[in-house]
């Protein structure tokens, strides 16, 4: 099987930098759903900028759907979602105008929106659970289901590939299971999340009704250390990783005790 | 003779002055919400106020002089248009670069062409003498000179800034709602900005011969300002910035009229209280649909209490759920011996 991501001997470095990424090698196979966790500073987003085709690597090759990044990006397979949308929610839409947006890109300004193109609007919107909300002004919807609007956007176009920047910072508890549940329902998409919060990513594992959330798990700091389906993620390999992080809050680490 | 006569009838000398002020009206009112939205109120003060470098070197190459033809005339309003544009372009290219923000671009762009325009203007009054070009009339709007060809320029404008914005309606609410999504979704950002930024440059022009160039940000800002307190839903909004945009110009050119006022400064005025008159009813019945919706919906909720803050928000303390983590050394935090 063709993984849907393939990344071979990635490294990066900004100019005059110590290097951001070194050595990465990680296929994602389709319809995978894999988790980067990692310190900050640890290169996640930079490896997620470079897997969008948004930065070039130093070295080393990045391939999604047997394309580059950048030809995959144009034509639509890869959808994303960041952490902190710049989307400015005064604006007078609705949430069905929102997501008509990534579709209505295309059409030439004088041509109504085709048919096939509304239909995968409302698609969008059911499989973001938004059909209830589709009329609803975006000033009035909570942090979640504002989430949810952009990733119905982002679903509007049917990308193969779903890449998620922490899409569940800043979300309350509800917020964050409805999200998770949400992107636990998509078949067919290969999901690329990265996120630095380790208990959202307990949590995930814990509560869906499969057991577990993500498929494997992938820790990044510089280089890839280890990855594994969640419950090989053990006290010892995050500590590992995250021991920088723990280190400036709480003087030096050491692991006690097994999480379950 | 009632105020009326100056606008209908045979002595209708302002007529010309009272279809300029409809068409600005309704281009600023198209423009306004997006202007609002994009939190570009300080960018229209800084086009405007480049406009008086392009007013002082227009008076110098002679172009505002007493026995002006039309063709001079426009010449000169051409050369403003010129520095407005310029101003906008590069408004649009610095706030790309790193190193200076946006704002500071626009204070700096703002200062330099104002002060080279009095510049000019100074010189042009030591050179001219009786014929120096009027400050005043540049800073608060000149309806009464306004002609005949200027109104069907004001027209003209209108429908070529109406017709664009209609033909990138798609791409420009993208940008300007997401601009970091749009640009990954594959609308061309940079160009949109651009436009966008010339056809509010054109509309600045065209609005200073109404309300100069210290009052033709409030026509660009208060309209829009206006409907965003009252709506939000796109459609109603934009219909509401028009009839702000129209009604305000109306109201402050017939008080201008009957006071025997500058009409610029009473035009703003009519937007201030339009303006507070909409902020006000929000206040007390809620946003017109907003307010129906939410008796509608039920979406009134109360805001969520402080222990439902997002997570993040309390990370740095240790977190109870966490088995696996222990603080050893509490972190220092004394100031050395």
């Amino acid at each position: 099987m063709t993984p849907a991501i393939r990344v071979q001997d990635v490294s990066f470095h900004w100019p005059g930098q110590p290097p951001a990424l070194e050595r990465v090698t990680l296929d994602v196979d389709p319809g995978e759903r894999l988790a980067i966790i990692g310190p900050n500073g640890g290169g996640k987003s930079t490896l997620l900028r470079l897997i969008l085709g948004e930065l070039t690597p130093t070295s080393g090759q990045i391939e999604v759907l047997g394309m580059t990044p950048t030809e995959a990006r144009r034509s639509g397979a890869i959808g994303y979602l960041s952490q902190q949308s710049g989307a400015n929610r005064a604006f007078p839409l609705s949430v069905r105008q929102v997501v008509t947006m990534a579709v209505a890109v295309g059409v030439a300004p004088w041509r109504r929106l085709p048919h096939e193109a509304r239909n995968r609007v409302e698609a969008a919107l059911a499989r973001a659970d938004l059909l209830d909300l589709a009329d609803r002004p975006v000033q009035a919807l909570s942090g979640g289901q504002f989430q949810r609007t952009l990733l119905a956007r982002a679903l509007a176009l049917d990308p193969s590939i779903l890449v998620l920047d922490e899409p569940t910072t800043g979300l309350d508890a509800g917020a964050q299971e409805q999200l998770r549940q949400v992107l636990g329902s998509l078949r067919g998409i290969t999901l690329l999340m990265v996120s630095h919060d380790i208990r959202a990513l307990a949590a995930s594992a814990d509560d869906a009704p499969s057991g577990s959330f993500c498929h494997r798990v992938a820790c990044l700091r510089r280089t890839l250390h280890f990855h594994a389906a969640p419950e090989g993620i053990t006290p010892q390999v995050l500590a590992h990783v995250f021991e920088h992080d723990l280190a400036s809050v709480f003087g030096s680490v050491r692991v006690v005790a097994e999480p379950r | 003779m009632s105020a009326l006569s100056y606008f209908w009838g045979p002595q209708a000398s302002l007529q010309p002055a009272l279809l300029s002020a409809l068409a600005v009206a309704l281009l600023c009112g198209a423009l306004s919400p997006l202007v609002v939205l994009r939190r570009m109120a300080f960018v229209g003060q800084g086009i405007s106020h480049a406009a008086f470098g392009g007013v002082g070197v227009a008076a110098l190459l002679g172009l505002f002089s007493a026995n002006t033809t039309t063709a001079a005339l426009l010449g000169a309003w051409g050369v403003v248009a010129l520095f407005c544009i310029g101003a906008a372009l590069a408004i649009a290219a610095l706030s790309r670069t790193e190193g200076v923000a946006e704002d500071t671009a626009i204070g700096i762009l703002l200062v330099a062409s104002m002060a080279l325009g009095f510049l000019l203007l100074q010189i042009q009054r030591e050179r001219a003498g009786a014929l120096a070009v009027s400050v005043e009339g540049f800073l608060f709007g000149q309806v009464a000179t306004t002609g005949v060809a200027e109104a069907w320029l004001a027209w003209g404008v209108l429908g070529i800034t109406v017709l664009t914005l209609v033909l990138l309606r798609r791409p420009l609410l993208f940008w300007a709602f997401d601009e970091g999504s749009a640009a990954s979704m594959g609308v061309r950002t940079h160009l949109v900005q651009s436009i966008f930024l010339v056809v509010v440059a054109v509309a600045v022009v065209i609005t200073m011969q109404l309300a100069g160039v210290i009052l033709s940000t409030a026509m660009l800002v208060l309209p829009g300002a206006t409907a965003l307190q009252l709506s939000r839903k796109s459609a109603v909004v934009w219909g509401l910035s028009f009839a702000t945009g129209v009604t305000g110009a109306l109201v402050g050119l017939f008080a201008s009229v009957l006071l025997d006022a500058q009409p610029g400064p009473a035009i703003a005025l009519a937007y201030v209280v339009l303006f507070g008159g909409a902020r006000l009813g929000q206040r007390v019945w809620g946003s017109a649909s907003g307010a129906a919706y939410l008796a509608r919906r039920d979406i009134g909720r109360p805001r969520p209490s402080a222990r439902d803050r997002p997570q993040h928000l309390a990370k740095a303390s240790v977190p109870e759920d966490v088995p696996f983590v222990q603080a050893m050394d509490p972190p220092d935090v004394t100031d050395g011996p």
